[in-house]
Protein backbone atom coordinates (compact mmCIF):
# COMPACT_ATOMS: atom_id res chain seq x y z
CA UNK A 1 0.00 0.00 0.00
CA UNK A 2 1.44 3.32 -0.84
CA UNK A 3 0.53 6.56 -1.39
CA UNK A 4 2.04 8.90 -4.39
CA UNK A 5 2.09 12.55 -4.80
CA UNK A 6 1.46 13.47 -8.17
CA UNK A 7 1.05 17.19 -9.58
CA UNK A 8 0.89 18.99 -5.85
CA UNK A 9 -1.64 15.44 -5.00
CA UNK A 10 -1.87 12.50 -2.89
CA UNK A 11 -3.35 9.60 -4.40
CA UNK A 12 -3.60 6.32 -3.11
CA UNK A 13 -2.57 2.44 -4.33
CA UNK A 14 -2.92 -0.89 -3.23
CA UNK A 15 -1.06 -3.79 -4.42
CA UNK A 16 -2.04 -6.68 -5.00
CA UNK A 17 -1.01 -10.53 -6.14
CA UNK A 18 -2.95 -11.91 -8.97
CA UNK A 19 -1.79 -15.00 -10.26
CA UNK A 20 1.95 -14.35 -9.29
CA UNK A 21 2.17 -11.25 -10.13
CA UNK A 22 2.03 -7.51 -7.97
CA UNK A 23 -0.70 -5.36 -9.14
CA UNK A 24 -1.05 -1.83 -8.44
CA UNK A 25 -4.30 -0.87 -8.14
CA UNK A 26 -5.74 2.83 -7.48
CA UNK A 27 -7.97 3.32 -4.26
CA UNK A 28 -8.71 6.60 -4.76
CA UNK A 29 -7.65 10.43 -3.04
CA UNK A 30 -8.51 12.81 -0.07
CA UNK A 31 -10.66 11.69 3.05
CA UNK A 32 -11.90 8.73 1.88
CA UNK A 33 -9.09 7.38 0.50
CA UNK A 34 -7.09 7.82 4.13
CA UNK A 35 -10.06 6.32 5.68
CA UNK A 36 -8.98 3.15 3.81
CA UNK A 37 -5.41 3.63 4.39
CA UNK A 38 -6.23 3.37 7.61
CA UNK A 39 -8.34 0.49 7.27
CA UNK A 40 -5.66 -1.19 5.68
CA UNK A 41 -3.07 -0.33 8.14
CA UNK A 42 -5.52 -2.16 10.93
CA UNK A 43 -5.86 -5.09 8.90
CA UNK A 44 -2.12 -5.62 8.17
CA UNK A 45 -0.61 -5.25 11.66
CA UNK A 46 -3.58 -7.81 13.00
CA UNK A 47 -2.38 -10.25 10.13
CA UNK A 48 1.01 -9.88 11.08
CA UNK A 49 0.10 -10.04 15.36
CA UNK A 50 -1.71 -13.52 14.31
CA UNK A 51 1.42 -14.50 11.98
CA UNK A 52 3.92 -13.62 15.06
CA UNK A 53 1.30 -15.66 17.82
CA UNK A 54 1.31 -18.64 15.61
CA UNK A 55 4.54 -18.61 14.70
CA UNK A 56 4.84 -18.51 18.47
CA UNK A 57 2.55 -21.12 19.08
CA UNK A 58 4.41 -23.36 16.28
CA UNK A 59 7.59 -23.20 18.29
CA UNK A 60 5.82 -24.25 21.21
CA UNK A 61 4.58 -27.16 19.48
CA UNK A 62 7.74 -28.14 18.18
CA UNK A 63 9.57 -27.54 21.72
CA UNK A 64 6.76 -30.18 22.75
CA UNK A 65 7.61 -32.61 20.42
CA UNK A 66 11.74 -32.17 20.68
CA UNK A 67 12.19 -34.56 23.27
CA UNK A 68 10.25 -37.69 22.18
CA UNK A 69 12.24 -36.91 18.89
CA UNK A 70 15.58 -37.52 20.80
CA UNK A 71 13.22 -40.20 22.61
CA UNK A 72 12.53 -41.98 19.34
CA UNK A 73 15.70 -41.80 18.31
CA UNK A 74 17.54 -43.31 21.03
CA UNK A 75 15.10 -46.08 21.95
CA UNK A 76 15.43 -46.67 17.68
CA UNK A 77 19.00 -47.37 18.11
CA UNK A 78 19.06 -49.38 21.57
CA UNK A 79 16.77 -51.69 19.92
CA UNK A 80 18.04 -52.34 16.84
CA UNK A 81 21.65 -52.71 18.76
CA UNK A 82 19.90 -55.48 20.85
CA UNK A 83 18.64 -57.01 18.09
CA UNK A 84 21.70 -57.25 16.14
CA UNK A 85 23.39 -58.71 18.90
CA UNK A 86 20.88 -60.93 19.35
CA UNK A 87 22.29 -62.50 15.77
CA UNK A 88 19.58 -60.68 13.61
CA UNK A 89 19.51 -58.54 10.67
CA UNK A 90 16.99 -56.81 8.53
CA UNK A 91 16.90 -57.80 4.25
CA UNK A 92 14.52 -55.71 2.97
CA UNK A 93 13.06 -54.02 5.68
CA UNK A 94 12.35 -56.98 7.52
CA UNK A 95 14.59 -58.92 10.28
CA UNK A 96 15.34 -62.21 10.22
CA UNK A 97 17.71 -64.22 11.72
CA UNK A 98 21.34 -63.80 10.68
CA UNK A 99 23.21 -66.88 9.86
CA UNK A 100 26.32 -68.21 11.60
CA UNK B 1 3.65 -24.58 29.32
CA UNK B 2 5.74 -25.61 32.21
CA UNK B 3 9.48 -25.56 31.73
CA UNK B 4 11.48 -28.53 32.73
CA UNK B 5 14.89 -28.16 34.48
CA UNK B 6 17.26 -27.01 31.69
CA UNK B 7 18.96 -30.58 29.99
CA UNK B 8 16.11 -32.49 31.86
CA UNK B 9 14.77 -33.42 28.24
CA UNK B 10 17.73 -34.41 26.61
CA UNK B 11 20.32 -36.70 26.76
CA UNK B 12 23.80 -36.19 27.97
CA UNK B 13 26.86 -35.67 25.65
CA UNK B 14 28.00 -39.03 26.90
CA UNK B 15 24.72 -40.49 25.89
CA UNK B 16 24.58 -39.22 22.73
CA UNK B 17 28.27 -40.15 22.30
CA UNK B 18 27.10 -44.49 22.96
CA UNK B 19 24.21 -43.86 20.84
CA UNK B 20 26.52 -43.23 18.22
CA UNK B 21 28.82 -45.66 19.15
CA UNK B 22 26.12 -48.28 18.74
CA UNK B 23 24.57 -47.15 16.11
CA UNK B 24 28.22 -47.23 14.40
CA UNK B 25 28.96 -50.76 15.17
CA UNK B 26 25.37 -51.83 14.33
CA UNK B 27 26.05 -50.61 10.95
CA UNK B 28 29.13 -52.67 10.33
CA UNK B 29 27.53 -56.12 12.27
CA UNK B 30 24.51 -55.68 10.39
CA UNK B 31 27.16 -55.52 7.25
CA UNK B 32 27.92 -58.66 8.37
CA UNK B 33 31.49 -58.46 9.77
CA UNK B 34 31.83 -60.63 12.92
CA UNK B 35 34.21 -58.50 14.81
CA UNK B 36 31.40 -56.00 15.39
CA UNK B 37 28.51 -58.28 16.36
CA UNK B 38 31.40 -59.70 19.04
CA UNK B 39 32.14 -56.14 19.71
CA UNK B 40 28.29 -54.62 19.59
CA UNK B 41 27.61 -57.46 22.33
CA UNK B 42 30.22 -56.17 24.52
CA UNK B 43 28.86 -52.69 24.09
CA UNK B 44 24.88 -54.10 24.44
CA UNK B 45 26.35 -55.64 27.94
CA UNK B 46 28.91 -53.03 29.24
CA UNK B 47 27.24 -49.68 27.53
CA UNK B 48 23.52 -49.93 26.88
CA UNK B 49 22.02 -50.35 30.29
CA UNK B 50 22.76 -46.72 31.20
CA UNK B 51 21.93 -45.32 27.93
CA UNK B 52 18.19 -47.52 28.51
CA UNK B 53 18.50 -46.27 32.24
CA UNK B 54 18.80 -42.47 30.67
CA UNK B 55 16.27 -42.89 28.32
CA UNK B 56 13.96 -44.21 30.09
CA UNK B 57 13.96 -41.32 32.52
CA UNK B 58 13.52 -38.86 29.70
CA UNK B 59 10.74 -40.37 27.91
CA UNK B 60 9.72 -40.33 32.00
CA UNK B 61 10.21 -37.02 32.42
CA UNK B 62 8.52 -35.88 28.68
CA UNK B 63 5.18 -37.80 29.38
CA UNK B 64 4.59 -36.18 33.01
CA UNK B 65 5.35 -32.48 31.65
CA UNK B 66 3.69 -33.17 28.54
CA UNK B 67 0.65 -34.48 30.85
CA UNK B 68 1.02 -31.44 32.95
CA UNK B 69 0.76 -29.25 29.90
CA UNK B 70 -2.48 -30.87 28.44
CA UNK B 71 -4.10 -30.35 32.11
CA UNK B 72 -3.49 -26.73 31.86
CA UNK B 73 -3.33 -25.86 35.78
CA UNK B 74 -6.04 -28.20 36.70
CA UNK B 75 -4.66 -30.28 40.01
CA UNK B 76 -7.51 -32.90 39.61
CA UNK B 77 -7.16 -33.33 35.55
CA UNK B 78 -3.06 -33.30 36.09
CA UNK B 79 -3.60 -36.72 38.83
CA UNK B 80 -6.25 -38.05 36.29
CA UNK B 81 -3.78 -38.00 33.60
CA UNK B 82 -0.08 -39.28 35.83
CA UNK B 83 -2.74 -42.72 36.76
CA UNK B 84 -3.51 -42.80 33.32
CA UNK B 85 -0.02 -43.17 32.22
CA UNK B 86 0.79 -45.11 35.28
CA UNK B 87 -1.99 -47.47 34.01
CA UNK B 88 -0.60 -47.59 30.23
CA UNK B 89 2.82 -47.91 31.38
CA UNK B 90 1.99 -50.74 33.61
CA UNK B 91 -0.30 -52.56 30.99
CA UNK B 92 2.02 -52.18 28.22
CA UNK B 93 4.87 -53.36 29.72
CA UNK B 94 3.85 -56.44 31.32
CA UNK B 95 5.48 -58.24 34.29
CA UNK B 96 9.00 -58.52 34.22
CA UNK B 97 9.76 -56.64 31.52
CA UNK B 98 13.30 -55.93 30.27
CA UNK B 99 15.00 -52.59 30.52
CA UNK B 100 14.45 -52.39 26.63
CA UNK B 101 10.73 -53.32 27.11
CA UNK B 102 10.58 -50.62 29.24
CA UNK B 103 12.36 -47.99 27.67
CA UNK B 104 9.98 -48.62 24.51
CA UNK B 105 6.98 -48.83 26.48
CA UNK B 106 8.01 -45.58 27.88
CA UNK B 107 8.47 -44.30 24.61
CA UNK B 108 4.67 -45.61 23.52
CA UNK B 109 3.42 -44.22 26.66
CA UNK B 110 5.07 -40.40 26.08
CA UNK B 111 4.29 -40.55 22.42
CA UNK B 112 0.30 -41.41 23.14
CA UNK B 113 0.09 -38.44 25.43
CA UNK B 114 1.73 -35.94 22.34
CA UNK B 115 -0.72 -37.39 20.05
CA UNK B 116 -4.17 -36.65 22.72
CA UNK B 117 -2.59 -33.37 23.62
CA UNK B 118 -1.69 -32.59 19.95
CA UNK B 119 -5.24 -33.89 18.56
CA UNK B 120 -7.01 -31.47 21.30
CA UNK B 121 -4.81 -28.60 20.11
CA UNK B 122 -5.52 -28.82 16.72
CA UNK B 123 -9.05 -29.93 16.98
CA UNK B 124 -9.64 -26.56 19.04
CA UNK B 125 -8.31 -24.43 16.16
CA UNK B 126 -11.01 -25.56 13.53
CA UNK B 127 -13.99 -23.77 15.65
CA UNK B 128 -14.78 -20.54 13.72
CA UNK B 129 -13.92 -18.33 17.27
CA UNK B 130 -11.35 -19.14 19.67
CA UNK B 131 -12.49 -19.09 23.02
CA UNK B 132 -10.28 -15.80 23.50
CA UNK B 133 -12.26 -14.35 21.10
CA UNK B 134 -9.72 -14.16 18.40
CA UNK B 135 -10.97 -15.40 14.92
CA UNK B 136 -10.43 -18.62 13.39
CA UNK B 137 -6.01 -19.65 12.43
CA UNK B 138 -4.93 -18.98 9.30
CA UNK B 139 -4.50 -22.24 6.55
CA UNK B 140 -1.26 -22.49 6.49
CA UNK B 141 -0.48 -22.15 10.54
CA UNK B 142 -3.54 -25.25 10.02
CA UNK B 143 -1.43 -26.92 7.91
CA UNK B 144 1.49 -26.75 9.82
CA UNK B 145 0.11 -28.07 13.16
CA UNK B 146 -1.42 -30.91 11.14
CA UNK B 147 2.28 -32.13 10.14
CA UNK B 148 3.62 -31.54 13.85
CA UNK B 149 0.27 -33.82 14.72
CA UNK B 150 0.95 -36.32 11.61
CA UNK B 151 4.56 -36.40 12.64
CA UNK B 152 4.01 -37.52 16.20
CA UNK B 153 0.70 -40.01 15.70
CA UNK B 154 3.80 -41.54 12.62
CA UNK B 155 5.95 -42.22 15.69
CA UNK B 156 3.77 -43.08 18.25
CA UNK B 157 2.48 -45.88 15.83
CA UNK B 158 6.12 -46.92 15.03
CA UNK B 159 6.71 -47.26 18.63
CA UNK B 160 4.26 -49.94 19.60
CA UNK B 161 5.54 -51.68 15.88
CA UNK B 162 9.01 -51.34 17.56
CA UNK B 163 7.96 -53.17 20.88
CA UNK B 164 5.69 -55.65 19.40
CA UNK B 165 8.61 -56.19 16.98
CA UNK B 166 11.17 -56.57 19.79
CA UNK B 167 9.12 -58.93 22.02
CA UNK B 168 8.46 -61.34 18.93
CA UNK B 169 12.13 -61.89 17.84
CA UNK B 170 13.44 -61.76 21.36
CA UNK B 171 10.99 -64.24 22.16
CA UNK B 172 13.03 -66.65 19.57
CA UNK B 173 16.63 -65.17 20.22
CA UNK B 174 19.77 -66.68 22.70
CA UNK B 175 19.31 -63.57 25.43
CA UNK B 176 21.69 -61.26 25.59
CA UNK B 177 22.43 -59.81 28.86
CA UNK B 178 21.55 -56.08 29.88
CA UNK B 179 21.14 -55.02 33.48
CA UNK B 180 19.70 -51.83 33.89
CA UNK B 181 18.89 -49.87 36.71
CA UNK B 182 16.13 -47.57 35.36
CA UNK B 183 14.91 -44.55 38.03
CA UNK B 184 11.50 -44.55 38.55
CA UNK B 185 11.11 -40.48 39.11
CA UNK B 186 8.71 -39.98 42.18
CA UNK B 187 6.61 -37.19 41.35
CA UNK B 188 7.95 -34.65 44.13
CA UNK B 189 10.90 -34.55 41.81
CA UNK B 190 9.78 -33.18 39.11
Amino acid sequence: MAWERRGGNLYYYRCEREGGRVRKRYVGTGEAAELIAHADAALRLAREQRAAREGAELERLEALCAPLEELSEAAGVLARAQLVASGYRRRKGEWRRARA
Amino acid sequence: MPEPEPGALEPSEETRKRLDELRAVSDKAEAGDREARRELRRLVRSSSPEVIGRASDIGRRAGRMLAKTAAGGDPLTEETLYAKLDAMRAEIAGENPTPLEVLLTERIVSLWMLTALLEVLVSAQYRKTLSDGTKRSSPSYLLQQSRILEGATRRYLAAIRELARVRKLQAGAPPVQVNAQVNILSRDSL
